[in-house]
């Protein structure tokens, strides 16, 4: 019952229903801009709600993200930009539809099926994460250590082409989270004897920095592209063709729902995954796939929606965040005194049933707002980037001055942003760094209090990890993950 | 972003600097607590920073040994003017907003970013920057209620008044 009462709150509460309507609608239009994305915005948002109660701002930021990850693929139909990595797969068929004059078609099919994406993924949350939740109670200091550093080494070796560098991010991202003073001891880390370090490197700063700024700047390199209008046509999809791509749409949400849970796969990894799926198994597609294929439109967009709830999974149940954009709501959480992971779920499972609410909510404004407004939205998008990446960078800096009304911050965020813009030029993923900061308390206490309660002794740390199956599950495949990328080179020279 | 494994220019500079950032600081965490004990405050700082130290060597020896990209200049790929513009820009802004104030500083900012970016008329630079400044003062300082610098503009007094004209003078 009272999960019930928690999973109404944003339907019942007419300040959270309007929060989480405009959150999806600005979420939509974020998603779908070329050169902003949720990440940065729901980094930038933090900055700005932090001050609010928790349910506000949780509606908003979720209003943001389910409605982001859709909008990316309306500019990827009509303008062949897709707004958001997640939305690529979308472009492959989604552009030749716009070009052909069915860009009305393909925005209603991927609106529709983004809404059952989305619906599957937030059913699996809901039961699955309690059982999840359950289970970690079980989980020894040393899994959450094992656990942190197979999240960080996920995002490292999946979101970028360089295993090598994600783990110099990952390292670099627990690095700055140690700055400061330590919680234990009191000793000084990294403070190099200014008093403004004592309280550590605001994430908030260090997440705008990486996310808004740089990516700005990144941003400017295309400054004058322009782009091609499509006309559109009708939007709402027939019944018929709803109920042919069921099927498909079922299967590629349960790609997007798993792929989105591993941490460091996020949407756009599910969505290529469910277009190769729907390509393998698709025998006769009305249209080659590539050419306006309605089945390359149906997968990706599912998956991508799936993997929103299949992301909130691991967050929420063992504080591990699935992505980036979740990585930044623990983030969020932080800030407002809650510490996601088991303990959460059986403290204050309202809470989690809220953000359930919130996300089922947030997924039905999107379906409202997809298949309305696009006149409107199309005029939008066309804003030129030079006046859009400006405005940008003053948001950034406002919200990073907006926390603790501290210059030194917005220093950090330019020191940040300057930094991640040569790391993203020169192949470095940043995903990694901002899981590492957030990751880093986590990684600290436990492998601190894994080794005091091992009486000091790796020996026995090792000991340990071997005689408990989940400890050795979780060490064997941070294991594999390291040596995988050797063995591949090993068979290759021999193969050679 | 990039092409397999080549090396774009100035990758093998930022890689050797974080080459060396990584060892100063690996040095800097030896100097937490030493190898006093596995559990120490420094214990994890120093794991962290020799892991980047490890990886940024490898990372140095395979940017060495990556053929360079002949196409791409700094100028023009890497930091291109309006990237040095944009850079000059926020370092700018943020010394000049606590003494100007946001308003002013924002203004400003925007209007010769967008100058300078989209080469568009001084009229549409000023209106659009107006108000943009406008709409995120509104949405931010009212709605959101976060407090920017006034600097030498009084906001408050000008709230005040407007607050008098909009409430008949109560």
């Amino acid at each position: 019952m009272q999960a019930v009462s928690a999973f109404l709150i944003p339907f019942l509460d007419i300040q959270l229903l309007g929060l989480v309507a405009a959150g999806t609608f600005a979420g939509i239009y974020i998603g779908a801009i070329p050169g902003l994305s949720v990440t940065m915005a729901v980094s930038i948002l933090i900055s700005f709600t932090f001050a609010w109660p928790v349910y506000p701002a949780l509606a908003l930021m979720i209003g943001i993200f389910m409605g982001g990850v859709y909008g990316g693929s309306r500019t990827a139909i009509l303008l062949n930009i897709p707004g958001a990595p997640a939305a690529i797969a979308t472009g492959l068929d989604g552009y030749p539809m716009a070009k052909k004059g069915e860009a009305g078609e393909a925005i209603g099919i991927t609106t529709v099926m983004s809404f059952f994406g989305g619906a599957v993924g937030i059913i699996v949350l809901a039961v699955a994460a309690p059982m999840v939740s359950e289970f970690a109670l079980k989980f020894q200091p040393r899994d959450y250590m094992l656990l942190a550093v197979l999240g960080i080494l996920l995002v490292g070796s999946l979101s970028g082409e360089s295993l090598i560098k994600g783990i110099f991010a990952g390292a670099f991202g627990i690095l700055i989270g140690t700055v400061g003073l330590d919680p234990l001891t009191i000793a000084d880390r990294f403070t190099f004897g200014f008093s403004e370090l004592r309280g550590g490197i605001s994430f908030v700063a260090v997440m705008i920095g990486m996310f808004g700024i740089s990516e700005a700047l990144v941003q400017l390199h295309d400054v004058n592209k322009a782009a091609v209008r499509q006309q559109i046509n009708r939007i709402v999809p027939s019944w018929s063709t709803i109920t042919k791509y069921l099927p498909l749409s079922l299967r590629c949400s349960g790609i997007g729902v798993i792929i989105g849970a591993l941490p460091g796969t996020g949407g756009d990894i599910a969505a290529l995954m469910a277009y190769d799926h729907a390509k393998r198994t698709t025998k006769n597609p009305e249209v080659p796939f590539g050419e306006g294929a309605r089945e390359g439109l149906v997968a990706p967009e599912t998956a991508n929606n799936a993997a929103v709830g299949g992301a909130f999974i691991p967050m929420m149940t063992l504080g591990i965040p699935g992505d980036a954009v979740t990585a930044i709501m623990i983030g969020a959480l932080f800030i407002h005194g809650l510490n996601p992971g088991p303990m959460l779920m059986i403290d204050k499972p309202d809470m989690f049933w809220f953000i359930v609410g919130a996300l089922t909510l947030a997924n039905v404004f999107m379906l409202i707002f997809g298949l309305t407004g696009i006149r409107f939205f199309v005029k939008v998008v066309e804003t030129p980037r030079s006046v859009l990446i400006p405005v940008i960078i003053l948001l950034s800096i406002v919200g990073a001055y907006a926390v603790k009304s501290s210059l030194v911050d917005v220093y950090w965020m330019l020191g940040f942003g300057v930094l991640g813009y040569f790391m993203k030029l020169y192949g470095f993923q940043l995903g990694p760094v901002i899981l590492g900061v957030i990751l880093s308390r986590l990684l600290d206490d436990n492998w601190r209090r894994a080794i005091i309660s091992d009486q000091e002794s790796l020996p026995m740390l090792l000991k340990g990890i071997v005689t408990s199956p989940l400890s050795l599950v979780l060490f064997s495949a941070v294991l594999f993950i390291l040596l995988a990328p050797l063995w591949r080179k090993v068979t290759a020279r021999r193969a050679a | 972003m990039r092409e397999g494994q080549t090396r774009r220019p100035g990758e093998a500079l930022f890689v050797g600097f974080l080459t060396l950032a990584s060892l100063g600081l690996l040095i800097k965490a030896y100097g937490i607590a030493g190898f006093e004990a596995l559990s120490s405050p420094g214990a994890l700082p120093m794991a962290a920073t020799a892991v980047m130290l490890l990886s940024a060597l490898i990372i140095l020896r395979q940017t060495i040994k990556a053929p360079a990209i002949r196409t791409e200049t700094i100028r023009e790929h890497i930091l291109p003017a309006a990237v040095v513009v944009a850079m000059v820009a926020i370092t700018a802004y943020a010394f000049l907003l606590e003494p100007l104030g946001f308003l002013i500083t924002s203004f400003l900012f925007l209007a010769v970013l967008i100058r300078v970016l989209s080469g568009r008329s001084l009229f549409f630079c000023v209106w659009s920057s107006a108000a943009c400044v406008l709409l995120i003062y509104v949405v931010f300082r009212i709605v959101f209620s976060v407090l920017m610098p006034e600097g030498i503009v009084p906001e408050r007094e000008i709230l005040a008044w407007l607050g008098r004209l909009f409430g008949g003078g109560r």
